[in-house]
């Protein structure tokens, strides 16, 4: 073919390459849940402007890269939460450089050897890992490797319409809410309150999204004393204990006392619109409920109080937590500046933790739950105590989020009058077993 | 030598169609085939997406049968199959009926009905939540409207997988429909004036022309839509999750919880297996039926 044929489409494509800009700075990719809301906070580099999970997350990424100009972010937000999008990557040898992932996920991906561990970075990253809080720390490490970077610790927490709870007379002479201390108070509480209101006492997932009965469950087992799981095989739900529990959920919602037919965006509808008394949710919506807490159209207005899973059996103090964390999934063509400019990413987070405290979500670092500034955010004087009766299940307890899901489907289905309350524990038991059985 | 030229015709013509099907036996093979054989080998080891760990013969078979929850799966799923795929064949047939005019409205009503067919399964159960709330939805308001109790449609087991097959129906009854309405294009006119003419009823007409006429796309509505309903997912998944207490958890919902959520690979091919057996089963039956009576 004669070169002329050949000159204007080489001109043409080396004109089209002298277009884009050469860019040296070193690439990281940036896997997370959390939510995308680049329309309202894409600009946004101070992170004290933004709120809610979101976008406090999408300012600290913005404000890492205006600060870190040699590293660009890739950003990747995913669906929550995003673990089938990471198992692909990871089988098709594309994983992201860090991703956040829940403490209770670690263990299934640590057990196949997919993360990097990163207690030998914790100087480079001006860290030990006695600077974690305990639930912090529990949550990354598996066999007493440090597998990740904590951003935060959560739990389910009870949201009180303290509106209506004056209404019930629910409170003490300071106005504070009323817990109950048994299951026998929490009847009473729950007559008292849907006497005198007409609405439901409990707001709790009842359909759908499982997680909310299942947490509620574990809770109450953990309670009790002994362990759930008390092997990595093994879980132990088909006793005495477990039919207590489901008993008691059962007569709840029998006794008209929960609200019936909801899903999770239901119920946080509900409780927003002042539909019932307590809500059973996480640390996310603290920042939200106390928001409405100020807004005069809310009924949640002067009106909003946040407390711990009350102790309702005899068992230790206690409360169920997980966590949220970044980790580094294995990549052998990671470069070294890449790992390196990963690690500064990171780095960032630790320092900057603060922030993303103000989510709701309690901070994965003592200094900071020690700081006068943490103290000083609305209703964490009253939540603080998890902070040292929280625990997470047993890290040796993998599949924890599939175990999740049968456990809240069972339990749904016993405390609803579906299915009788020892078949239903018989079939948790079973379904779970079969899970921590097929690896 | 006459008979050697037509015996290297013959050969070169036998040659010359194979390469003309080549290309999608190609395809056919590579796409279809070989993840098939895939599917049935994974289905006879124990792993997760990373590896396969040990070969396990036919143990996943077992468990799948000794397990509870995938038998209540497999009548979930023929359920879904028995409520949705009588419905599409009926309702899409009668809506072509209707709407097979050369009018403008039938044209704008045809766009409609076909309209929610390209929606994606995201929007079509937003729009139907809206409708099935039990507090705000858009039944529980005509419910009020009447004096009458709004029913938790997606709460209750005896209405979940009703109201998940009336959403399906919704979104997927344009296919047939058009389907119909082609096939109803092609039926000669003069067979409809020859019928006119010796007075025929409009349900001997379409009892006597229109039904013989269509038969063969009335099968193929079926055997389409057995084939697609088989495979419910997106609305079980993002409607109820497959409960309450595992009332509407299809088969596909059931091999993407074992395969992804549980990592357990082997399992979850085990049952797609068996999807697919029950897929060839039930439209190799109604081929055959239908064949059957074509023949008598």
């Amino acid at each position: 073919m004669p070169l002329r044929y050949l000159a204007f489409p080489l001109a043409a494509l080396a004109a089209l390459s002298a277009c884009g800009e050469r860019d040296d700075r070193t690439e990281i990719t940036v896997q997370r849940f959390f939510g995308a809301c680049q329309a309202e906070y894409g600009d946004v580099i101070d992170p004290q402007e933004a709120e809610g999970e979101c976008g406090i997350i999408t300012a600290m990424i913005n404000q890492f890269e205006a600060e870190n100009p040699d590293i660009k972010v890739v950003e990747n937000t995913v669906f929550w939460p995003g673990y089938d999008q990471l198992t692909s990557q990871i089988a098709a040898n594309g994983p992201p450089d860090v991703v956040t992932m829940h403490s209770s996920a670690i263990p299934d991906y640590e057990a196949r050897d997919l993360l990097e561990p990163l207690g030998e970075d914790l100087p480079a990253l001006g860290l030990t890992a006695d600077d974690f809080t305990a639930a912090a720390r529990a949550g990354v490490t598996v066999d007493g490797e440090v597998m990740g970077i904590p951003i935060d610790v959560w739990a389910p927490l009870w949201h009180i319409n303290l509106n209506l709870f004056r209404e019930a007379g629910l409170v003490d002479s300071q106005g504070r809410p009323i817990m109950p201390r048994s299951t026998e108070e929490f009847l009473e509480h729950a007559d008292r309150f849907v006497e005198a209101t007409g609405k439901p006492y409990f707001i709790q997932v009842t359909t759908k999204d499982l997680a909310g009965p299942s947490r509620i469950f574990q809770v109450y087992m953990m309670q009790q004393g002994d362990p759930v799981f008390p092997d990595p095989r093994h879980a132990d739900f088909d006793n005495a204990r477990g039919r207590e529990v489901l008993k008691f959920m059962r007569d709840v919602y029998a006794g008209g006392y929960s609200v019936r037919d909801q899903d999770y965006a239901a119920n946080v509808s509900a409780f927003l619109r002042g539909m019932g008394g307590i809500l059973v949710d996480g640390t996310w919506m603290v920042g939200q409920f106390d928001a409405a807490a100020h807004d005069p159209d809310s009924p949640l207005y002067q009106g909003y109080a946040v407390r711990p899973v009350p102790m309702m059996f005899d068992g230790p103090p206690v409360s169920l937590v997980d966590g949220h964390n970044w980790v580094m999934p294995r990549d052998s063509s990671r470069t070294p500046e890449e790992r390196a400019a990963a690690l500064r990413f990171l780095r960032f987070f630790a320092e900057n933790d603060f922030q993303w405290a103000r989510t709701g979500h309690f901070p994965a670092y003592r200094r900071i739950i020690d700081s006068a500034q943490w103290q000083g955010l609305p209703h964490r004087d009253d939540i603080a105590i998890i902070t040292e009766i929280g625990q997470p299940l047993p890290n040796y307890v993998r599949r924890q989020a599939p175990i999740e899901l049968i456990v809240g489907e069972e339990v749904s289905a016993a405390f609803t009058g579906a299915k009788p309350i020892d078949a239903a524990l018989r079939d948790m038991e079973r379904r779970t077993n079969d899970v921590l059985q097929s690896f | 030598m006459l008979a050697s030229q037509q015996g290297r015709r013959s050969t070169w013509d036998r040659w010359s169609g194979m390469l003309f099907v080549a290309p999608y036996l190609l395809l056919f093979v590579l796409m279809l085939v070989v993840p098939l054989v895939i599917g049935f080998r994974l289905s006879l080891t124990r792993g997760d997406l990373f590896g396969i760990r040990e070969e396990v013969g036919f143990a996943n078979y077992g468990r799948l049968f000794a397990d509870p929850v995938f038998i209540q799966v497999i009548w979930n799923t023929l359920y879904f199959v028995v409520l949705t795929v009588p419905a599409f064949a009926v309702l899409g047939l009668l809506l072509a009926l209707a709407l097979n005019q050369q009018s403008r409205w039938a044209a704008v009503l045809r766009a409609i009905f076909f309209a929610s067919t390209v929606l994606s399964v995201t929007v079509v159960t937003l729009i139907w939540r809206l409708v099935l709330l039990p507090e705000q939805g858009l039944a529980a308001v005509l419910a009020n409207a009447i004096g009458a109790e709004p029913v938790a449609f997606l709460s209750s087991q005896a209405t979940a997988m009703p109201a998940i097959a009336v959403t399906t129906i919704w979104w997927g009854i344009g296919l047939p429909m058009v389907l119909f309405l082609a096939a109803l294009q092609q039926v000669p006119r003069d067979l409809y004036e020859a019928a006119a003419l010796d007075g025929a009823s409009r349900w001997r007409t379409l009892r006597s022309i229109t039904l013989p006429s269509i038969k063969r796309t009335m099968v193929l509505v079926i055997i389409v839509e057995i084939i697609l309903q088989f495979q419910l997912f997106g609305q079980a998944q993002l409607l109820t999750n497959g409960g309450p207490n595992n009332s509407t958890r299809p088969i596909v919902l059931f091999i993407y919880e074992a395969g992804w959520k549980q990592w357990q690979l082997g399992y979850a091919a085990a049952a797609a297996q068996i999807l697919f057996a029950m897929i060839a089963i039930a439209a190799m039956a109604q081929y055959y039926v239908s064949s059957r009576r074509d023949a008598a």
